[in-house]
Order: structure tokens, then sequence, then C-alpha cells
């Protein structure tokens, strides 16, 4: 037991911190200093800047569990967005039977953690040997689970109850709405929760092994391929958080999450795919960026967000090829 | 094998699928593909899955009429044989399924296909292959202007821009001042609407301090609402599809503005949207937008017939459709106008018969029960727009309301 | 003998107009245009290792080039089709310029990024590129115009692919797959083959998406060339498997006719069923075949050897 404990301590100092380097966290405090700066002087700045954050920690929320996914199976899970669209639908369901929202809520985050460990079983396990076969099988869920919800609840708009009610607040000339505050506040919540479960349980650390030197854990006791299935279930319960904040703004339809998927691509890759953290820093900048220029550069028309969000993700790879966050490794080809 | 005999052998093919084509041509010709002695086969494209798939309300409801008239009769004798396929709004799927209904379900005319770009990709072959493309649902003013170059395709609705020419009009007449902050789509969709309303402003154009478009990829309208409050308007026009717009009445609320007045492009102003928009915190009340049909939701309009037959079909036919959601009566109305088409279009129906018949709609015969009265159903010479008349709209009643016509007819929109 | 099964194939490519229908010869150009898409990915991925998710944006582009050429210059209609293969080339060229700097995951996420950037570019230059209701090309074509073009692209992108690939530049692929470091120092000059296959490779799809545009009766639009068609792409690659010609045969079969398989299968009371299906029908067959039917072919490989050549 101590060897394991020992072992997996070692482990631990490979494993944990950001893995960001010196310039990387100075730019990231001048731009937080410049958003606050900017919010003093302007309304418009502010209000643009508060919306950013909301819908930057959904894809912030998103992006960890990709990175997540990546770091159990190495892969990218194209389904990520789909399997969260489809965990909303449940607690949906659960609100048509009755439940209140946030008891549905909660009861949905165990059944997404299932689902998440069932799909990793069933359909990812057996061919995790080949990375491609992974992929399509994260494309083919992709289009089946789509199909499915279509099939069972309709492809029309669904609303669930206002979680966090309709109020606004005002201070100086800018609007808070309880809702944005309410979004961002449960997305950094689960992102803290687990960054507490990673580094301070004997699960977490045991997860972090199975991922990063699934040999070395095996021997030491670790059930590696429990540890995955894990992974993806927590993967699957982020993407149920996120799924269930988009829906205020958003509503309920089965396409929700496909633009946001795609945005928690390049916050993920931007944070650079190992990083928990980088994938939060990630999404929120993302979140920010895009509203900031589309409010501020004419040029910036709402056709190029994409066009920019990839752009802006294909520089930082030309300076950083592992994103901001990642370090530097060598992998086995 | 090289390339040139495979050449070779495809040329010969084509001489013999000639020779078949021209003995073919040349035998008994009895009637149209699509009519047997006892039924009349049309087909058409709908985002049934996707992000449009809302708007599957429509066929449904078309079905649903078609059924009916096929207990009561049917079309001479003929029932109506309609052949719903699913393109996700996609055209390049359009044409692929387009080309099976045409040439393997030999549909005698394509009928109600959805959406413009889609309609866009299917028309010359529909043109080219003379084969009826009518009624689609649609409101671009290509289908009504190019009637010459393209005598096969015949649209339904009003055109976008002429609604959109009303609400400048109505602004100019009633809200002098108003300073004006437009929301619109970044497709030739909102692009059109938004270009009716500057049209119908005129010289007051300059009264529209901001105009913000969104692109459907951001998943959310927050930015450009904010925008729109920073510029200081305080009349909303929201010119989307329906997510972006409850998005758009939802979000302002809760970044605390409320425009004075608000209008809402017909698309979108479905009475279910709206109502979850209120229940969403959404402030709707003395909303305005155009419509041209009859509205099953408003109590006044219970006892006119066309509401009542809405409401006994769908009860019949379609249970599970929503008599006052807007798109069942669209439904409704556009399937009453293929069924008077083809009644007109011989006793045998021909496609150049159906052709005539929706080219010549004469407002004295084509009464359309599910139309707001008034309005009508009118083509001619040089008029291929069948509905060119709409009647404003209010919203009442929060997240319980529905619309209220007021005012007068507006005619002569286009 | 090596030759039989090709001319095989084109005997049957020849005759089949003779017994199809013109809405089937419609689902056999479908075939041929994934079939040549999935060929360009699998040159790039199968024989460089470079992964791409990204081919949906050439494809678009070669696409948008043809309607272009026709609509605003009046191009005859085969003419466009060696214009969008050399534009896509040089796209090709100039996207795998920076993705030399990239590998594995973060390359295929770039790629992706570029899919979904490209069909973005009409809707912000409308003017020129026509918007969300796309260009159109001038005039349209038949299903038997289209059949014959379609296969004989198909066939010289074979040959092309073929003749490529046997010889100094398919060695040299092969080697950058397997190891870079080892193809270096033995004098590959590594960009320039990673960045020349990511030309060839784009010009393939380049001209599969010329054709999937005339097959759309000549319109480009966004719409066509959504998120969806870069995966089907890929889905195509993985079911023929890596590094088999062979094998992207099957992938174009499998990824142009599926969809229209699918919706035909009845599944009660729902529109639906044709996404279930489908996505059933990938899920299953990758985890029946986690390697292709690259793999497939290599596992009976032995077995068909030694039923031609008993003697060895």
């Amino acid at each position: 037991m101590t060897a394991f404990a020992q072992r997996l301590g070692s482990m631990r100092k490979n494993a944990v911190g950001t893995g960001a380097s010196v310039p990387v966290v100075l730019f990231l405090i001048a731009a937080a200093a410049f958003l606050v700066i900017g919010s003093l002087v302007s309304n418009i700045f502010a209000q643009q800047t508060v919306a950013g954050l909301a819908q930057g920690a959904i894809f912030g929320s998103l992006a960890l569990a990709l990175v997540l996914i990546y770091r159990a199976t190495e892969v990218i899970n194209f389904a990520q967005g789909e399997m969260a669209m489809a965990t909303t639908y449940i607690a949906y369901q659960l609100t048509l039977w009755g439940l209140s929202y946030w008891l549905a809520f909660f009861l949905t985050l165990p059944i997404a953690f299932l689902l998440g460990m069932a799909v990793q079983v069933v359909l990812i396990r057996p061919v995790q040997q080949s990375i491609i076969a992974v992929v399509i099988i994260t494309v083919g869920m992709f289009i089946l689970i789509d199909g499915l919800v279509t099939w069972i609840w309709g492809a029309d708009l669904k609303f669930m109850k206002a979680p966090f009610g309709n109020t606004v607040y005002h201070a100086g000339g800018v609007a808070f709405s309880r809702q944005d505050i309410g979004v961002l506040a449960v997305s950094v919540f689960s992102v803290i929760l687990l960054w507490l479960l990673f580094q301070f349980t004997k699960v977490g650390l045991a997860m972090r092994a199975a991922a990063l030197r699934p040999a070395a854990a095996s021997l030491v006791g670790v059930r590696v391929n429990w540890m995955l299935a894990m992974g993806w279930g927590l993967a699957s319960v982020l993407g149920a958080v996120a799924g269930l904040m988009t829906e205020p703004t958003q509503f309920l339809q089965p396409t929700m999450m496909q633009a946001i998927l795609l945005y928690a691509f390049a916050a993920a890759v931007l944070g650079g795919l190992e990083s928990p953290a980088g994938a939060v820093v990630g999404g929120l900048s993302l979140g920010v960026f895009l509203n900031l220029i589309g409010q501020y550069i004419g040029f910036a028309t709402p056709e190029l967000r994409l066009p920019i969000a990839f752009a802006v993700l294909l520089l930082v790879l030309l300076v950083k090829p592992t994103g901001l966050f990642g370090r530097k490794q060598v992998r086995r080809v | 094998m090289g390339m040139k005999g495979r050449l070779l052998a495809v040329l010969a093919g084509v001489a013999i699928v000639a020779g078949i084509a021209v003995t073919a041509a040349f035998g008994a010709h009895k009637s149209d593909p699509g009519i047997s002695a006892s039924t009349i086969t049309i087909g058409g494209t709908f985002p049934l899955t996707g992000p449009a798939s809302l708007y599957k309300t429509i066929p449904a409801a078309e079905k649903a009429y078609f059924d009916y008239i096929n207990d009561h009769g049917g079309i001479n004798g003929r029932k109506i044989d309609f052949k719903i396929v699913d393109d996700a709004y996609d055209p390049s799927k359009t044409v692929p399924l387009t080309q099976q209904l045409v040439e393997q379900d030999k549909v005698f005319a394509v009928y109600g296909s959805l959406g413009t770009a889609p309609n866009l990709a299917i028309w010359d072959y529909l043109n080219q292959k003379k084969v009826p493309h009518v009624l689609l649902a649609t409101g671009d003013s290509y289908w009504g202007f190019s009637a010459k170059k393209y005598p096969y395709t015949i649209g339904f609705q009003p055109d976008y821009p002429g609604e959109t020419k009303i609400y400048g009009q109505y602004i100019n007449a009633n809200l002098k001042g108003a300073k004006i902050g437009v929301l619109y789509q970044n497709d030739s969709y909102g692009k059109n609407y938004y270009a009716g309303l500057r049209v119908g402003l005129g010289t007051n154009k300059s009264s529209i301090v901001s105009a913000q478009p969104y692109d459907l990829s951001a998943g959310n309208v927050t930015q450009q609402i904010l925008a729109l409050k920073a510029s200081g308007a305080d009349t909303l026009v929201i010119l989307a599809t329906p997510t972006p717009t409850i998005q758009a009445l939802v979000t302002s609320t809760k970044v605390g503005w409320t425009p004075a007045n608000v209008f809402i492009n017909n698309v979108s102003a479905v009475g279910t949207f709206i109502k979850l928009a209120a229940a969403n915190g959404a402030k709707v009340d003395g909303a305005i937008s155009a419509g041209a049909y009859v509205d099953a939701s408003v109590p006044a309009e219970t006892n006119w017939p066309g509401v009542k037959l809405a409401k006994q079909i769908v009860a019949q036919y379609a249970p599970s459709l929503d008599v006052t959601n807007s798109l069942t009566i669209y439904g409704l109305a556009n399937a009453w106008t293929m069924a008077y088409g083809l009644k007109n279009a011989g006793k045998t129906p021909t496609r150049a018969g159906l052709m005539k018949a929706l080219h010549n709609l004469d407002p004295k015969k084509a009464k359309n029960p599910f139309l707001f009265p008034g309005v009508k159903l009118q083509t001619g010479l040089h008029d291929n727009f069948p509905l060119e008349q709409e009647v404003l709209i209010r919203w009442g009643g929060g997240a319980t309301g529905y619309w209220t016509p007021f005012g007068t007819l507006y005619s002569k929109i286009r | 003998m090596k030759f039989i099964p090709a001319a095989v194939a084109a005997i049957v490519v020849a005759i089949l107009p003779f017994f199809l229908s013109g809405y089937h010869e419609g689902l056999a150009v479908y075939v041929a245009i994934y079939f040549v898409a999935i060929l360009g990915l699998n040159i790039l991925t199968g024989y460089t290792g470079q992964i791409s998710i990204g081919h949906g944006g050439f494809m678009a582009i070669g696409g948008y080039t043809t309607a272009l050429l026709s609509h605003y210059e009046h191009w005859n209609l085969i003419l466009t089709l060696p214009a969008s293969l050399g534009i896509t080339f040089l796209v090709g060229i100039l996207v795998g310029i920076p993705a030399l700097r990239l590998s594995g995951v973060y390359l295929a996420l770039a790629t992706f990024g570029f899919a979904v950037s490209v069909p973005q570019l009409p809707l912000k230059f409308s003017k020129f590129l026509g918007g969300s209701n796309g260009i159109h090309a001038d005039h349209s074509v038949t299903h038997l115009w289209l059949y014959v073009v379609s296969w004989s692209c198909a066939g010289i992108a074979f040959v092309l692919a073929w003749l490529l690939l046997r010889g100094r530049t398919g060695r040299a692929f092969r080697a950058v797959r397997d190891s870079e470091v080892a193809a270096a120092s033995s004098g590959v000059a590594l960009p320039i083959y990673k960045t020349l296959a990511f030309g060839v490779s784009g010009a393939f799809a380049g001209v599969a998406g010329s054709v999937l545009v005339l097959a759309t009766n000549g319109f480009a639009q966004p719409s066509e060339f959504g998120v969806l068609v870069s995966l089907q792409i890929l889905i195509g690659a993985a079911v023929a498997g890596l590094g088999s010609l062979w094998g992207v045969v099957v992938g174009g079969v499998f990824i142009g006719l599926l969809p229209s398989v699918s919706a035909s299968v009845p599944l009660i009371g729902s529109s639906h069923g044709q996404d279930v299906v489908f996505g059933l029908i990938v899920i299953l067959v990758m985890l029946l075949l986690p390697n292709g039917v690259a793999g497939l072919l290599r596992r009976f490989e032995p077995l068909v050897k030694t039923a031609i050549k008993p003697d060895r």
C-alpha cells in the first residue's frame, strides 16, 4: 500500500500543475487587467464581457469534458455535445414527470455518469486500440443520438423552467441577469469540484494514473479499464452540466450543442487538450474575445465568428503546437 | 479496358436509351405521370429532421387536408397520394430526393417543398422536365418574379419584403420619431426582410439607428441584443427564424432593455413561441406582426367557417397537431390551394392544366376558407404572387395570450 | 494478373448504365464523388499519416470554383474540373504548410476548423459568392452526363493515385508515415513530401466537390458543405481502412449509398429512422472492422495468395 502511494505520489508531480509557462501567465494577467479597465470605462464593454464570460463558461465545461476523454482515451469525442444534449433531454423528461428543476438536475448527473461509463464499456473499449475506429464510433454516436432524441422528443423547441429566475440586477448602467451569474457559478463550481476530486481523492489519483501511465498503474493495482470508464462517466456529467446551463439561453433542441461543440473544440485545443485548467481558461477567453470583437471590429461580422475562433486556434498552435497550457511531450506515434 | 472502351460502351448505352425514349414518346400517350384512374401522386421535400424541423407541422397539416379531401370524394374521384420526404433543409439532399420523386415515384407534381435554398436547387431541373413545382413554402420573391423563365414554378405566401414594407409604413404613420434597431439573420432570408423594411420606411430610413446581423452558428443573439441596447433604439424589429426570435425577446429583458415597440416577422410569430418567450420572462404584450390566415387561438374568430373546418380536420385526421399553431393553418391553406388547382387542372389532370389553373386564380371562385377574410387568392397574366395582402396583428395576454388582428388590410404589398 | 480486378471494375462501371434507371445512375454518381474524396483523404492519412477532418472544406472550394467559373465566365463545365483540381491543389499546399508544425489530434482539429470556416465565407462575401442561396452554374446536366464524367474522374483519380503511390513518391510517403525520423535521415525531404501529400489530397477532394455541385443541379450553396460532409469522408476512409486503394471502393459505396439505404429502412412511425439506422450501422461496422476493409483484406491476403498460386 505504501508502495502504491509512493508511486502515485511521484506520478502526481508529473501530472499536476497547469503547465502554463511564465509568458502565458503574464499574458493572461494582462488580458484580465484589460477587461477590468475596459469594463470600468464603458458600459457596453462590461455587458459584452459579462455575456461573453457566461457563454465562455459553457464552452469551458464542454471543453473540459473533451479534455477528460482525451486524457482517458486519446481521442476527440465528436459525440460529446450530443451526449450533453441527450442528458439535458433526460432532465427535461424528469421535470415533465413532476420533479422540480434542481431535483431533476441532480438526478440527471448520476444518470449521465452511468451512461458515459456504459458508452466506454460497450462501444469504446472493444476497439480502443484503434484510435481512428474510436473516433468514427463517436461520429456514429453523434448521428445516432441525434436521430434517437429527435425520434423520442421531436425537434421542436422545448423549454424548462428558468433555473435562476428572470431577475435582473443593475450596477451602474450595467445589467446583470441572475441567470448569467448562475450559469457562470454552476460551471465554475463544477470545474472546482472536479479539480478537488482529481487532486485530493484516491479515485482521482487512480484515474489520473490510469490515463497517464496505464501499464504502471495496473502494476500497482489500479483497475485501469474501470478508471478509464469513469473518465468517460465524469466527462458525461460535465457535458450534462454544460447542456443544462445552455438550455436557459438556447432552449432545448436536438441541435442545441452542435455549434457549442465546435467552440469547445477550439477552447480545448487553445488550452492544450491535456490541461483541464487550460480548457476552462480557453473557453472563457474565447467567449469574451468573440463578443468583444463582434462589438468593436466592423469586419468581424457574425458569419466570421467560427472562422475567427479557429484562426486564433491556428495562430496559438503555430506558436505553441501543444496549446497555451500544454507541456512539450514526446508521445508514441 | 481503357478509357476509350468505356466511353464507347457508355455511348452505345446512350444510343439505346435514346432509342427506347423515342419509342416510348411515340407510343400510346394516355396521361401525365402520377395520374392513375384512382389516384393523383404528388410529393415534396420538407425538413423533418435537423435544425429547421419544427416546420414538419406544415406537411403534416397538408396531409391531413388531403386525407379529408380523399374522404369527401377526392379530386374528381381520384384520391391524392401525398409523399413527404425529408431533406433536412439540405439542398444537396433535396436534389436526389426530388429526382427520386420525379423519376422513381413518378409524381405528378412537386408540391409545397420547403425552404428557399432547397427550392433554388431543384428549380432548373423541374422546369426542364416540365414538372409542376408549385406552392413552395418560402417567402422569397424569386418565384413570383421569374414566372416567364420558370413557367412550372409558383410560390404561395406573401413575400418577405412585402411584409416588412408594411412594418415600415406602419412605423412612418404611427410611431413618429421611433429609433429603430433591427436584428436580422445574415442570409438572404434576413436580408430580404431588411431590404423590405427600408423600402417601407422610405425617406425615414435614417431612423434605423442600428442593424445587427447574426449567424446561426453563434447559437445565441446576446451580443447583438447588447449592441442594439447600446445604440439607444426604442423600437426592435426582429427579422429572424424562430429560435433566435425567442432568444432575442428573452435576452432583451435579461439585459434590462425593454424597447417600447417590438415587431416580429410572421415566420417566427407562431403563438406557441411567443407564449414560451413570455413564460421565460420576455415582455411580449403589444408586439406587432402580420398575417394572412385565420387564427384558431383568437376568441373572436372561433365561429369563422375556416377555423371550424380547421378544428374538424385536425381533430379527425391529425389529432397530434395543434390547431392554434399558425403553421397548421398555413399547411391547410396551402393544401386547399393545391386541391383547388388540381380540381381545375382538367377532368384528367394534366401538368400544363395544373399550371394554368394556378396561374389564373380568380378570387371570386378560389375562396380559401383558411385565409383572413378579405385576403384574396389571385394570380393572372402579370401577377404570379398568389397572396399579396396582410393584416397587422398585435399580441396581448402574455404567456397565455394570442394575436389579435387590428387595423385595415394592407393590399398590394408587393 | 494484377490488372484483372481493375479491368473487371471498369467493365462493370461501363455497362451499369444499361441496367440502371436515371435515378440509380444519380445514386452511382454519389458513390463516384465519395470515392474520389475518400481516395484523397486516404492518400494523406493512409500514406503519410497526417490526419485531416477538413476535406469538406476542399470540396467546398472545388465546388465553388466550378460554379463561379461557369456562372461568371461561362466556362465549359468539363474544363472547370481541371481548374478546380489546380486551385484546390494550391489551397492544399497552403493548408499543408502550417500543418507541418502540427500532428495527431491537433492537426485533426485544425483541419476541422478549416472545414467549418470555409462554408462561412460565402455568407461574408455574399455579393460575389452568392450568400446563403449560393451560386449557380449557367446550365445543368443529365444523369448520364454526370455518370460518365463522375466515373471518368474516379477512374483517372484511381490511376493517378496508383501511379503516384507505386513510384518514388509513394515510397517517400510511406517512409514518412512509418517513421518521420527514419525518413528524414534516409534523405526524404519531409516538408516537401508532407505538403505535397496535402496538395494532392486536397485536389482530389476539390474535384469531388466540383462533381457534387454538378450533381446538385449546378448549385454551390454553403449548406451543401456542412460539417457532416467532412465527417462522412472520414467515416468512408475509416471503413475503407488506411493504405488500401481497393478498400476505398468499398468506402465510397458505403458513404454514397448508406444515406439512401438507411432512409428506406422502415422504422415504425418515424422519419428519424434514417439517422438512427445510419448511426447504428457506422458504429457496428467499426466494431466489427476496426481496421476497415483494408484490415480485412490484409487478413485474407495470405489465403488469396495461396489460392492463386497453389504451387508456391
